[in-house]
């Protein structure tokens, strides 16, 4: 393989998966944007999402009914933890982050108890290779940036092209007079906090054939996730999607020159300075 | 936080704490090894979450990020004693200077940020030094971690032997109680309670003319330097550091301890560290994945009792409390 097609390739991968990265930020974003909580647990969600997809494949041999369903079982399990452990507290900021450090102990030892310490994997749904700069290119990948950008365009379309989208973003710019003008801002924080968890989901179930099924998988995700939020800006939909893509293909790139863990450590460390020189992030507005 | 009690409730804690303290002077005698080592264990973690409660309990900031000043205590420790052959004294020495100086860098930079932010910088922070532990292996051992030998200890003429579980012990918990009074003197003087106006009302800590980053920094200096302390015991006891120590997920476990027990006290931490880690051991014996146990357990006291276990005892558990508030 040619040096540049290593080099395309890498990108690609790094695409692809900052596609992923997007999705579990994007859930992120959109639940520490509403109710300002950190959720320690998000990355579990996603471990959830990778791990439930493993079983029904199990159980029915079919990826796309994991791909529907793991989803909108993490989603209603975000809906319930909201309600049962989330809304007690009142979702007072520190005492969330405790609650939800409780709630990614028991997910990871669930998953452990049951789903066993060892690494599994998914096939890839899709087989067959696109030939691309000499060498191929799995269609398993492309597929799952499409997958990702649909699910994109259509948290685009919900957040603003439909009333529950709307009463979001009222709670979300001024909870006071949202509710005095009747939106149930419970309900609209128990369904964000489920669409933000089934987001974290499809991420994993996305992801699970292109990386192995542990139940720490969650842990690396978090604080990428947090990466690219903090970059992007919170609140910033838009801005959290550039910076995902960006510190995909970046990493990605980077992978190439020097190892993960380097690339890794620079990528903190630009959050580091992100935060301290323009904690608004790059694409947000100040708040 | 001298809050005040029902009078015969905080008589009782402490004749309780009181008995307590004259077990830990004995209980070396008392106890068979797997207890001694246990209650050795203890009381280094329990100086960890104590360390950890000067920075949130007291300050008002939660970091996850002690637990890189723990590891660096660990590994200042070993990697003196490896290369340099010195003695305990300098390896302790290297410990306080190199967690100090480090509490001071990254603190430097964490306490311009705050709220949500400064939680968030330091899990970064944490995290860049668990990926430069895990990086250079050649140093630390990464993974796999770092074996030593403990020389000696001279105390004048005498020259006391780690490998005796006895000498071990009293070591450990001198330098805890040490460091307990330390912190107690610290938090009683006017340092201690400009901390706690920070925590209350930093504008107006502010308003009032105090510089509240320098005050800030110094309680994360504090914070660090006994997680660096606490890291330092765990290394002469177990003779071993490795890169997982440095792993946020440490912090996460000393900020449990102290929640758990009563964040906002120095004796708190210690409480609830001491029955944390029985509670996880005892179920750990017939119950593998015990750690869903301990999740149900922190989710249980946040919604029941955010002051925790201390807050209880002192009959304020109800919910609402300054600490559990924010």
């Amino acid at each position: 393989m040619t040096p540049e097609a290593q080099f395309i390739l890498f990108g690609l991968n790094g695409l692809v998966w900052g596609l992923i990265i997007a999705l579990i930020a994007l859930g992120l974003s959109l639940v520490f944007g509403l109710i300002e909580i950190i959720n320690i647990a998000h990355g579990d969600l996603f471990m959830l999402g990778a791990v439930l997809a493993w079983y029904m494949i199990q159980w029915t041999g079919n990826f796309w009914v994991a791909l529907a369903a793991a989803p909108l079982a993490v989603g209603l399990l975000g809906m319930l933890i909201e309600r049962g452990v989330l809304r007690p507290i009142e979702h007072k900021p520190i005492i969330t982050i405790l609650a939800t450090f409780g709630l990614s102990l028991i997910f990871q030892q669930s998953v452990l108890a049951t789903f066993g310490g060892a690494p599994q994997r998914i096939e890839e749904p899709i087989g067959g290779l696109i030939p691309l700069v000499g060498t191929f290119y799995p269609v398993y990948r492309v597929f799952v940036a499409g997958c990702a950008l649909v699910a994109l365009a259509g948290l685009w379309l919900l957040l603003y092209k439909t009333r529950y989208g709307m009463w979001m973003r009222a709670v979300r710019q001024d909870r006071e007079m949202a509710v005095a003008l009747g939106i149930a801002s419970d309900q609209v924080y128990m369904l964000t906090f489920g669409l933000g968890a089934a987001l974290a989901a499809l991420g994993g179930v996305l992801a699970a054939p292109v990386t192995s099924l542990e139940f720490q998988m969650g842990l690396d995700v978090l604080p990428t996730a947090f990466i690219v939020v903090i970059i992007g800006g919170l609140g910033s939909l838009q801005g959290t999607l550039v910076a995902a893509v960006l510190l995909g293909v970046l990493e990605g790139l980077a992978n190439v020159f020097v190892t993960p863990t380097t690339a890794r450590i620079f990528s903190l460390l630009f959050m580091a300075v992100v935060l301290l020189v323009r904690p608004q992030g790059i694409f947000g507005k100040r708040p | 936080m001298a809050r005040p009690a029902p009078g015969g409730r905080l008589r009782a804690i402490q004749i309780a704490g009181g008995v307590v303290l004259l077990f830990l002077c004995a209980a070396p005698y008392l106890l068979g090894t797997y207890f001694r080592v246990f209650v050795t264990e203890m009381l280094i973690w329990g100086l960890f979450a104590m360390a950890f409660d000067i920075i949130y309990g007291y300050t008002g900031m939660l970091s996850f990020g002690q637990s890189t000043f723990f590891g660096a205590g660990a590994y200042a420790v070993g990697l003196t004693l490896v290369h340099a052959g010195s003695g305990v004294w300098l390896a302790l020495g290297a410990a306080l200077l190199v967690s100090l100086v480090l509490a001071a860098v990254i603190g430097y930079f964490a306490v311009k940020v705050s709220g949500h932010y400064f939680v968030i910088i330091t899990v970064v922070f944490s995290l860049v030094f668990f990926r430069l532990t895990l990086q250079y292996k050649a140093v630390t051992g990464g993974d796999d971690g770092l074996s030593f030998q403990i020389p000696a200890l001279n105390v004048g003429p005498l020259a006391l032997s780690f490998y005796n579980p006895v000498v071990n012990y009293y070591f450990v918990f001198a330098v805890v109680l040490l460091s307990f009074l330390v912190c107690f003197l610290v938090m009683q003087s006017p340092w201690g309670r400009i901390f706690v106006s920070i925590r209350e009302n930093e504008h107006r800590a502010r308003l009032i003319g105090y510089n509240v980053e320098r005050y800030k920094l110094l309680a994360f200096m504090l914070s660090g330097l006994f997680a660096g302390v606490a890291g330092a015991l765990y290394a002469l006891t177990f003779r071993y550091s490795n890169a997982a120590l440095l792993h946020w997920t440490v912090s996460g476990q000393g900020v449990l301890w102290a929640i758990v027990g009563g964040a906002g006290t120095l004796v708190g931490p210690f409480l609830g560290t001491g029955l944390m880690v029985s509670f996880t051991d005892y179920i750990g014996f017939w119950f593998e994945n015990y750690q869903i146990l301990v999740g149900a357990v922190i989710i249980l006291m946040v919604i029941v009792a955010p002051r925790g276990i201390l807050g209880v005892l002192m009959g304020e558990g109800g919910k609402g409390g300054t600490s559990g508030g924010r």
